[in-house]
């Protein structure tokens, strides 16, 4: 993946306007994320981390954005999303189901566990949860397409793009207060914001992202 | 006085351009033609007052430059508004480039000019501009740039809700200046009791332009995050360089007024 | 309850709360549970809390309870879409029926202050047709006030809040200029004004609750963007930051983090107080007057948990109309990509607005709607992503690149009222022991000609303004009205067009939930209107002796 936005850092911007004190010590916090597992057992959590892997590939980072823990963390809290379809179980419950259920199927289809797929294997069965194609008697009464849609799909992707990295990678802003922004108008970017690089131009974007902390 | 009224206009506009072009990130070249020009009139406004190190000539070849820029910036600014969403509406007068802004450029320019003519003659009271005498003329040329100073910020105090009360100062104060000035450019020969009305407007006008720096200075300070925000306050924030033209046309007023009593003498 | 929910009430000890200071307390009137106040109110919102700010200044005296947190913006906001869902109703609620409603942060607050600390500020007028659009434009429902009493509390309601606005609006009889100017239109705004004259639409910055100039103690917007996430500067006139520190200051006590459970009734059909569970207790305060104000599912479930010997349907039901006529608000979106940089995470997420649609009434379907532009953070945006074009895997990785390219626009429309769509009580207890609220809903066979209508005028837009890649987020809803129903007859409506029930004289509704039409507008403005046309009648029969 091509790199648009080289060099730049939201996190450099932490001493400046743009953050304050909450600010800080939320994103502290997500960074500081138990490694779990907490709530889910060792198994679940191995599928669930190879789910996170192929629902958003980070093949290329060498610290990933731990997604599988983030789940954990909210299934520890019992965080849930203010509501939930009629034809699932609780947030907590709806998990550990479906991830036992995703493993049956691994085992069903391939005679290995989820996590010990190779990754087209991987993306079929998750094709198949979308499309809500599996119906291994472990899913119970919840259908695998809702639980893909209504949980894997609610949870996994927000906490991809809750992460600085994922800002930095989509050329976010990030935080902003008390600085907010200046300048409104198409193609017009404030000095604390990431410089997208253009074909060839590489080396003026990475001097502009240098500079967004200052 | 005429050029130190000049190098002061001078001064606003390169440093509220300076701060203004910033925000529009120097998109185009030309954005810098106006810091450049400001910088120009105001060593000519200076060198005019002091020393006079440069030959007249030069100058005022400096003075007319600061007048062409000033004139063809309002071209440039009128085209900003119009290619934007909606053309001339409230919105784009209120966020777009300001279109009557780099008239002040003008108005520098012309006021230098004037000051050399003015110095270069042992009869100032027999000049003549544009078939005028000079302090009538100058007079009303002040007196119009008062008033094209006190739209602006009208226009930038009525997006800004009036929302202080002192907000109304620069719409009140100076246009009883400017039309005492204005009445000083077309009443009749023989008034000889040196204004003093019309000074102590124009006097009060010219504290209002100081005062206003600091009026705006705390506007910036209540936006959020204060001066510790600077990098977004002083741009979006009320301009800090904005209020002294107000300053400096009523010294150019002041200065024509002292011709008129020459005139009238 | 889990840990991440504050439990420690700020409100008490005779202070609240000064959200304008980091740290800072005001002075609060406090009453005892055991003194009979003149009002009761359940809610701190658009609706209770403007009631709860005007009943105190009239010299009634009021508890106003929130199950939610009293923040103070200044340091509790951080920049965070994750940290900030602590602004939202994330209790358990069941939905179901053939397009089961998002909830959450969607469109349900817990917090002193309700959704209008994350709502994006949206403050537009009904058209005055909408209020009679049984009899005039031949659907839904009248409703049972005057639209030029209704505009006279909209001028209120503006220059309470200070709406920063167009001068002149396009739209609708002439109306006064708003307070404050309007804000800077962000590309993505430009964006749609572009495609709207395209499309042969007016188009007009769009007017919002949140101020362009000091104004008290509130600083201008500093165009952060963060504004559906709580703002942290107090530039956003919320019911937190206008009318709770007016309550306070005539009065007035707010009851932070006290979850209301159950309203008590009495005997000869008055209600006699409310039990409410505050620091690990249930409570119960005596009020000569209680008035519910907790939106379109609290509000209902909360009457129908009162149920009783008395009311064994719960309370106020005797038309067998409470929870029903749910509605909520068509929210479909068109995004497109453009060449240029649209950054839409800058500014309010909604700076332009077209209301071609609401009053133009040559068109195939019932009902209005607005469009506006959009601005949403990743997280927002990666929800987009996904329920509308179904990515995931490296395909999702590579279309949230395009993020700072992107523009789009949303409907806000007028979903019809239908009995069948509905707020009723599930067998499933929260943590406090009350049943949960299933929720029901389903479109219309007009929702959908609206929808589709919305749609086709949005890509049409769209490609006027020379985006590509569009594509339609063809589900999504927002603000909820009804199930309190308002009218002149008590077998068709729940409460009268003062809001008072018309089972128990002592039990009022004020917020979206007496809505009997959602018009083509966001409500928060009307449900504010309301509000002060309530106070106002609640006044007016106090003196006659009718309270």
């Amino acid at each position: 993946m091509r790199d648009r936005y080289p060099d730049y850092d939201v996190a450099d911007k932490r001493a400046t306007p743009s953050w304050n004190d909450a600010t800080r010590t939320a994103l502290d916090q997500r960074l500081a994320v138990h490694p779990g597992p907490r709530f889910l057992d060792a198994a679940a959590f191995a599928t669930l981390q190879a789910l996170c892997g192929r629902i958003l590939p980070q093949g290329e980072r060498t610290h990933p954005v731990p997604l599988a823990a983030y789940v954990d963390e909210k299934l520890w809290l019992d965080k849930r999303a203010g509501f939930r379809n009629a034809e699932l179980p609780p947030l907590r419950e709806a998990w550990q189901r479906g991830l036992a259920a995703l493993e049956a199927e691994a085992q069903r289809a391939y005679g290995r566990g989820f996590a010990a797929l190779d990754p087209a294997s991987q993306d079929a069965l998750v094709g198949r949860m979308a499309a809500g194609g599996l119906h291994d008697p472990a899913w119970g009464d919840m259908p695998c397409a809702l639980f893909f849609a209504e949980r894997v799909m609610a949870e996994i992707p927000r906490a991809y793009y809750a992460h600085p990295s994922a800002w930095n990678e989509i050329g976010f802003g990030g935080p902003a207060s008390p600085r907010g922004y200046v300048r409104l108008d198409f193609d017009k970017r404030d000095p604390w914001e990431a410089a997208e690089a253009q074909p060839g131009r590489e080396a003026e974007a990475r001097k502009a992202n240098s500079r967004v902390g200052r | 006085m005429l050029h130190g009224a000049s190098a002061m206009l001078g001064a606003s506009v390169l440093a509220d351009s300076a701060v203004e072009h910033y925000r529009g990130s120097f998109d185009n070249p030309g954005m810098y033609t106006p810091l450049v020009v400001s910088a120009v009139t105001m060593a000519a406004g200076i060198d005019g007052a002091s020393g006079q190190w440069l030959p007249r000539r030069m100058r005022d070849g400096m003075y007319a430059l600061s007048g062409a820029v000033g004139a063809i910036g309002v071209g440039f600014h009128t085209y900003n508004v119009l290619r934007r969403p909606g053309g001339l509406n409230w919105l784009n007068a209120f966020y777009a480039a300001p279109i009557g802004a780099p008239a002040a450029l003008s108005l520098a320019g012309a006021i230098g000019l004037a000051a050399d003519e003015i110095a270069e003659t042992s009869h100032p009271d027999r000049l003549k501009l544009f078939g005028i005498p000079v302090g009538r003329a100058l007079s009303a040329f002040t007196a119009l740039g008062l008033m094209g100073t006190v739209s602006e910020a009208g226009l930038m105090h009525f997006r800004g809700s009036f929302q202080n009360p002192f907000m109304w100062l620069p719409v009140s104060l100076p246009p009883i200046a400017a039309a005492l000035t204005a009445k000083a450019a077309i009443e009749p020969a023989g008034e000889r009791d040196g204004r003093p009305m019309t000074r102590s407007w124009l006097w009060l006008t010219s504290a209002m332009g100081i005062a206003g720096v600091g009026f705006h200075a705390f506007g910036v300070s209540r936006a959020m995050g204060g001066w510790r925000n600077w990098s977004q306050n002083v741009v979006d924030g009320p301009p800090l360089p904005a209020p002294p033209s107000f300053s400096a046309l009523a010294i150019a007023a002041l200065a024509a007024l002292r011709l008129r009593d020459l005139e009238d003498a | 309850m889990s840990d991440f929910e504050a439990s420690t009430p700020l409100a008490r000890d005779g202070r609240a709360p000064n959200v304008f200071r980091e740290g800072g307390w005001t002075p609060m009137r406090q009453y005892s549970e055991t003194e009979e106040v003149d009002f009761a109110i359940v809610g701190t919102g658009a609706g209770g809390g403007t009631l709860a700010a005007r009943l105190a200044e009239k010299g009634f005296s009021v508890v106003a309870f929130d199950a939610g947190p009293f923040f103070r913006p200044l340091e509790d906001f951080a920049s965070d879409e994750e940290s900030q869902s602590k602004l939202y109703w994330l209790d358990e609620r069941i939905v179901d029926g053939a397009d089961p409603l998002v909830m959450g942060g969607n469109n349900s607050g817990k917090c002193v202050g309700g959704s209008t600390v994350h709502f994006a500020m949206v403050s537009l007028r009904f058209r005055p047709e909408h209020f009679k659009a049984r009899t005039l434009l031949g659907y839904g429902a009248d409703w049972p006030v005057d639209w030029r009493e209704m505009w006279g509390y909209y001028d209120q309601v503006e220059r309470a809040l200070s709406i920063s606005g167009p001068l002149s609006y396009p739209w609708g009889p002439a109306r006064p200029a708003y307070p404050y100017r309007p804000h800077p239109m962000n590309a993505c705004a430009q964006a749609m004004a572009v495609g709207c004259e395209h499309m042969g639409m007016k188009w007009a910055p769009m007017p919002l609750a949140t101020v362009s100039a000091p104004r008290g103690e509130s600083p201008p917007c500093v165009q952060r963007g963060f504004c559906r996430f709580g703002c942290s500067t107090n530039a956003k006139q919320s019911a937190l930051v206008v009318w709770i520190p007016r309550a306070l200051k005539a009065g007035a006590e707010v009851r932070d983090l006290a979850m209301v459970g159950r309203v008590e009734l009495g005997s000869g059909g008055q209600v006699t107080g409310l039990h409410y569970h505050r620091e690990g207790a249930w409570r119960f305060q005596k009020a000569k007057n209680v008035v519910v104000a907790g939106y379109a599912i609290e509000t209902p479930r909360l009457l129908l948990n009162s149920a009783c010997p008395d009311a064994p349907d719960g309370l106020a039901n005797s038309s067998g109309l409470v929870g029903k006529y749910l509605m909520t608000q068509p929210n479909q979106g068109v995004f497109g990509r453009t060449k240029e940089e649209s950054r839409w995470y800058k500014g309010p997420p909604i700076l332009c607005v077209s209301e071609h649609w609401n009053y133009c009434d040559d068109k195939n379907f019932p009902g209005g709607y607005t469009l506006m532009s959009q601005g949403p953070m990743p997280q927002e945006w990666v929800n987009i992503q996904v329920g509308a074009r179904k990515l995931w895997g490296s395909d999702l990785r590579h279309a949230m690149l395009d993020y700072n390219h992107m523009v789009g626009m949303k409907v806000v429309g007028e979903g019809l009222p239908s009995v069948h769509n509905s707020v009723t009580l599930a067998d499933e207890v929260d943590q406090y022991g009350l049943r949960i609220p299933r929720i029901t809903y389903s479109w219309t066979e007009g929702d959908k000609a609206l929808i589709a209508h919305s749609m086709d005028q949005m890509q049409g837009c769209l490609e006027g303004a020379n985006a590509t890649d569009i594509f339609r987020q063809e589900q999504d809803t927002n603000h909820l009205n009804g199930t309190a129903r308002m009218g002149d007859d008590p077998r068709t409506s729940v409460v009268n067009p003062d809001g008072r029930t018309w089972d128990h004289p002592n039990l009022w509704v004020c917020d979206g939930s007496t809505f009997p039409t959602t018009g083509g507008v966001n409500p928060s403005l009307t449900i504010q209107a309301m509000a002060l046309r309530t106070a106002d009648r609640i006044e007016a029969l106090a003196a006659r002796g009718e309270l």
